[in-house]
């Protein structure tokens, strides 16, 4: 029995200190970045972004190596950019809060809802704006008025992304309350809420650019008009987010991602054809349909709205955290509402 | 006698193990190692303890963690009542027909490597937007496992019992339930467990992915936690996962493995 006793304290005491070891390696892991943050280090920035092409401009600011050259222009060093495709705006918080990362492109909803979190970042940039809506099979629902009170199913992305807020805007902007319709939603992916639609397996889907002009092309099925309404393509809708070390350590490097990004919508925005040839192998799209679809978003570095919509999560309990002015939400350098 | 020292010592042994994994925990949480933001990515185990309650009483949106619970139980168990008993049936089956094990080999060969989740698309085609296709999903996860197992049991079965069943006048059915069943028994047991488990992290997956509103399951919760960095309620939830997991394995499938297989000294 002390021989079993002694020797299962030893497996014990071997386990722990390997934890421990562990344990030092990742303190060790994490203190990397801080130490390549001084001055003497090379420069380093880990970009996060997602999929689609709402985030073209950024397909364009890597290709064309926009933020390394800004960053050389100004400082004359060299940086290195890590650019990383994620495929969840949580995925890309969780990232930044644990130093991970240093930005983040994402839906401006996760992206108040971050800041509401404090996870350590503002939003640094405005990047795009698409088309939403919400598309039907059901020749009885014309209105959001027709789906009040119904059992239809919704298909949407996810409940909180941009598109359960929208749902939640077009619901309140017609007098309901934005929760209404949340026990009809049923959380899909866009690919996976097309097909579900199209089968006929649900009766709305509530999506973006370009699954929206995808589902405009099918002529079974017609448009919920209020939802577009709610949001319309001018408003922001992919943003980008800093993390404050960055923006407070390294205003150099700041400068040059902003300057990178500005650049690279610039050019985005007077060469489509180019930019549509570049992003169509990223997207599955072929260069004709890219092209159509891209010229149908906004792009600029001008937030716009975003304020209302952090106003309206927090007044109808998406998020617990009220903002009482635009500049709690964005570095000083953004402009827009 | 010996047996009560060999319980004092893994009754001991564990829990010294899981003290350690708690303290662990806590060190991590509270050395701020991980940044500044620590308490948020990496929530302490007082901030998991008052997200636990929190989850229960308060919940998401006005519904209590119970209701994502009860749900996900219903269709975990339609979906692991049916998997086991088409896999007892399916398995049965290619004992009695030569050419029916093969092909039923063959399928099992192949599904068992399928993710459920990459099936997603196809089935919600199939059967629509509706809870059975996550019952789908389960019984996906638990009938190759489970068959799997019992189509080795059957197989593993001494000739001299089968031919001693036969010369008994046993056949089909009789054979299946007087021979091959008893002479598989530890195998259907391991299967029982690799299935519950493999359904258990079948159906969490299955409604993160694919979550109706109308009928929540915790897949769904941990979602919506996730997506509004609530990660101390997150890491409650898991932790709900991990307690219904262990209250299967030990109050359930344990006493099933006791009072059959060990009993019958088919296993130590």
């Amino acid at each position: 029995m002390k021989k079993n006793l002694l020797k299962t304290i030893i497996t014990f005491g071997t386990a722990l200190s390997l934890c421990a070891c562990t344990g030092n390696t990742g303190a060790g892991t994490t203190d990397v970045p801080a130490a390549q943050s001084g001055s003497s280090s090379p420069a380093e920035i880990n970009i996060a972004y997602q999929y689609g092409l709402a985030y073209a401009p950024l397909i364009v600011c890597k290709e064309k190596g926009l933020i390394e050259e800004a960053y050389k222009a100004a400082t004359g060093s060299e940086v290195t950019v890590t650019w990383t495709q994620m495929s969840s705006g949580a995925d890309i918080n969780t990232g930044i809060a644990a130093g991970s990362l240093d930005v983040g492109f994402m839906g401006v909803a996760p992206a108040i809802s971050g800041v509401a979190k404090n996870v350590g970042y503002r939003i640094f940039t405005n990047l795009s704006g698409q088309e939403h809506g919400m598309m039907t099979s059901s020749a009885d629902i014309n209105s959001i008025a027709d789906l009040a009170g119904s059992n239809e199913q919704i298909a949407l992305v996810n409940i909180g992304s941009i598109q359960h807020i929208i749902l939640g805007k077009a619901l309140a902007d017609n007098g309901y309350d934005a929760h209404l319709l949340d026990a009809n939603i049923v959380a899909m992916k866009h690919p996976d809420g097309m097909a579900a639609l199209e089968s006929g397996n649900v009766s709305c889907h509530l999506t973006s650019s370009p699954y929206i002009f995808k589902e405009h092309e099918n002529t079974a099925l017609h448009e919920i008009k209020e939802v577009n309404a709610a949001w319309p393509v001018e408003n922001s809708f992919i943003v980008g987010v800093a993390s404050t070390d960055l923006h407070d350590s390294q205003p150099e490097l700041y400068k040059a991602l902003c300057s990178g990004i500005s650049s690279s919508i610039d050019f985005l925005n007077s060469n489509f054809d180019e930019v549509a040839a570049m992003t169509s192998e990223y997207d599955g799209n072929t260069p004709e349909a890219e092209l159509e679809y891209l010229k149908k978003g906004v792009y600029t570095v001008d937030t716009k709205e975003i304020f209302t919509l952090a106003t309206f999560m927090s007044e109808n309990g998406f998020i617990e955290t009220s903002f009482s002015s635009y500049s709690d939400l964005v570095f000083d350098n953004v402009k827009g509402n | 006698m010996k047996d009560k020292k060999k319980k004092a010592v893994s009754v001991i042994a564990r829990s010294i193990y899981v003290i350690a994994l708690l303290v662990i925990w806590e060190c991590v949480a509270r050395s701020g190692i991980l940044g500044p933001r620590s308490s948020l990515i990496f929530p302490s185990l007082e901030q998991i303890g008052e997200a636990f309650i929190k989850n229960f009483v308060k919940g998401y949106a006005g519904t209590s963690l119970w209701i994502y619970i009860a749900n996900s139980m219903k269709l975990l168990l339609t979906g692991l009542f049916i998997g086991v008993v088409l896999a007892f049936i399916l398995s049965g089956l290619s004992m009695v027909s030569y050419v029916f094990f093969k092909i039923y080999d063959l399928t099992v060969s192949v599904f068992d490597l399928l993710p459920g989740i990459a099936l997603l698309p196809v089935v919600i085609i199939i059967f629509g937007v509706r809870e059975e296709v996550i019952v789908f999903l389960v019984v996906h996860a638990v009938l190759w496992p489970m068959s799997r197992n019992m189509l080795d049991g059957f197989n593993a079965t001494p000739r001299i019992y089968v031919e001693a069943g036969k010369n008994m006048g046993l056949k089909g059915a009789g054979l299946i339930f007087g021979v091959y069943l008893p002479a598989a028994a530890s195998y259907i047991v391991s299967g029982l467990k690799s299935g519950w488990a493999r359904a258990w992290r079948g159906l969490i997956s299955a409604e993160m992915i694919f979550g109706i509103a109308s009928s929540p399951g915790i897949g769904l919760f941990i979602n919506q936690m996730r997506t509004n960095m609530n990660n101390a309620e997150m890491y409650a939830t898991l932790l709900v996962i991990i307690i219904i997991g262990v209250i299967v394995q030990y109050g359930i499938l344990r006493p099933i493995e006791i009072n059959t297989v060990r009993k019958w000294g088919m296993t130590k």
